[in-house]
């Protein structure tokens, strides 16, 4: 999921403190596990606003909010709400963010949260990144582990000098990325194969921004 | 004799460092080369080292060898993409650099500009293989070049790395990238490193072991504790403990001097690199004392 975090509050309000309305967006994904987006978090700013004298002609929690069309759909009864406010404050990830800027071009949209990462939730909001989605997936030869993301140098090849202790010199709490590959292929007794292994450079093409998936729609054109 | 052609016909080298400075006076450093002029066979230059922004290796490269001295080129990815390190590696060669070592580089967050994106488009081994293309007349895309490179290839490898095997594996991967020399993070179980040799030995590169001087028992033990695959022997911080304060740094040069003379005369390495660090103007007493000059 993509994981967030709140804005302090101060850095918001100096964006937003001209505006007297507001309607107030979350997600029902990402957002909500992360505790940035969901309905508890948008009665608190809901109140906050309203502490500082600020009106909240509504809020709404979208199901996806990176879902361009399906947003679109589930606002349409909020419709009298949302023109009545000056302003939108959305509480999910970036994407979130400009899916209602993409939907009320008249309207200023600001983010409530930062963007992160890609993360895995390994304990009630607790993330840790494993994937920094590079666009050509290189974990069949690392033992499902990436050492890309998980290593501060995406080394390819084996751990680095600062390595101490099993432990990364860049993140002392962390595991060696390359550690835990090399763990990982001995157990699953392979290490002949890592040893064997020479990753080709990284092909950094493949994550060229802004990056786009039209497949199936290409596919329907043929 | 080059180095490249002392170390290829079995010949002992010793090589040590020089930082570049950070501003544009070289007075320092030029100081520290012509120190080192005449008692060791090359000088590696450190690039951006501890990633603390200074005047760049190549430039330094170029002062060593106005000043007589040849240069190995220290080279990291950490602050150029594959397009930047080309481009130097070609520029280098034309100015008549010969050694070059490629390493991947300390992270930005060891050093003073914790905010810059670092870079490793490639690593350590991606870059070895770069520079062995290069030696081929061909860039990374295999693209002809006009007029190739020549360069004498070197790495790094950490004997005294905790666990070790990972540490062998990519020291086997850098061989298989063209590694021609290796010098070595730094030593003090004389032991241990001959272990090291006995595997090292199996492959055709050179091996230059690495050695830093210690200040005194302090300095050992935070080598020991904070900096990841330097092992000090209690023995030795035993000894510059016994020696006292005031005596402490002669000891330690009487160490250093008595690890090169036991590596040359027991031919446990190729060579020793002097990793003075701050006292460069100690070198030649060590070397005296090794009974090297």
């Amino acid at each position: 999921m993509i994981i967030t975090k709140k804005k302090d509050f101060q850095e918001l309000y100096e964006n937003i403190k001209g505006y007297k309305s507001f309607f107030l967006l979350g997600c029902s994904e990402c957002a909500t596990l992360c505790g940035t987006g969901g309905e508890p978090e948008l009665k608190e700013m809901k109140e906050a606003l309203e502490s500082l004298g600020r009106e909240v002609t509504g809020t709404f929690v979208a199901k996806t909010g990176c879902q361009v069309l399906g947003t679109k759909v589930e606002l349409k009864p909020f419709k009298e709400a949302i023109d009545k406010a000056e302003c939108i404050i959305v509480l999910s990830c970036g994407a979130g963010t400009q899916t209602a800027v993409e939907l009320y071009e008249d309207k200023p949209v600001y983010p409530a949260n930062d963007s992160m990462f890609l993360g895995n939730m390994t304990r009630l909001q607790m993330f840790d990144e494993r994937c920094s989605l590079c666009g050509k997936c290189i974990l069949d030869k690392t033992g499902g582990i990436c050492p890309l993301t998980t290593c501060p140098k995406g080394l390819l090849h084996g751990p680095c000098g600062g390595m101490k202790d099993g432990h990364c010199e860049v993140s002392p709490e962390l595991q060696c990325a390359w550690v835990r590959i090399y763990e990982r292929m001995k157990r699953l007794n392979k290490l002949d194969e890592l040893r064997n292994l020479m990753m080709e450079p990284k092909e950094w093409s493949q994550s060229q921004k802004p990056r786009r998936q039209y497949e199936k729609k290409e596919k329907t054109k043929k | 004799m080059t180095f490249r052609e002392k170390l290829e016909s079995g010949k002992f080298v010793i090589t040590a460092e020089a930082g570049p400075p950070k501003g544009t006076d070289i007075s320092e450093m030029v100081h520290h080369i012509e120190l080192l002029r005449g008692k060791v066979d090359a000088i590696n230059i450190t690039d951006n080292q501890s990633a603390v922004m200074r005047m760049n290796s190549l430039s330094g490269c170029v002062i060593c060898l106005q000043y007589g001295v040849e240069p190995v080129l220290q080279m990291t990815c950490r602050d150029r993409n594959r397009i930047g390190l080309q481009s130097d590696l070609l520029g280098a060669y034309a100015l008549g650099i010969r050694n070059v070592l490629c390493m991947t580089g300390d992270h930005v967050s060891a050093g003073d500009h914790k905010d810059a994106k670092p870079v490793y488009d490639i690593e350590s081994v991606g870059l070895l293989r770069v520079v062995s293309g290069l030696n081929e007349g061909k860039d990374m895309m295999g693209n002809a070049l006009k007029g190739k490179t020549d360069f004498f290839i070197g790495a790094v490898v950490t004997p005294e790395a905790n666990p070790l095997e990972p540490q062998l594996m990519k020291f086997e991967k850098k061989i298989k990238a063209g590694a021609r020399f290796f010098q070595t993070q730094a030593v003090y179980d004389m032991e241990r490193l001959k272990e090291f040799m006995r595997f090292a030995r199996q492959y055709p590169v050179k091996i230059i072991a690495g050695l830093v001087v210690l200040k005194s028992a302090g300095m050992a033990n935070f080598l020991n504790t904070n900096v990841p695959g330097i092992r000090v022997p209690q023995e030795l911080i035993d000894e510059l403990k016994a020696a006292g304060k005031e005596k402490a740094l002669d000891t330690g040069l009487n160490i250093t001097a008595r690890h090169i003379r036991q590596i040359y005369e027991e031919k446990i390495c190729d060579g020793v690199h002097i990793m003075a660090i701050g006292m460069e103007d100690k070198v030649p007493v060590i070397l005296e004392r090794a009974g090297l000059i």
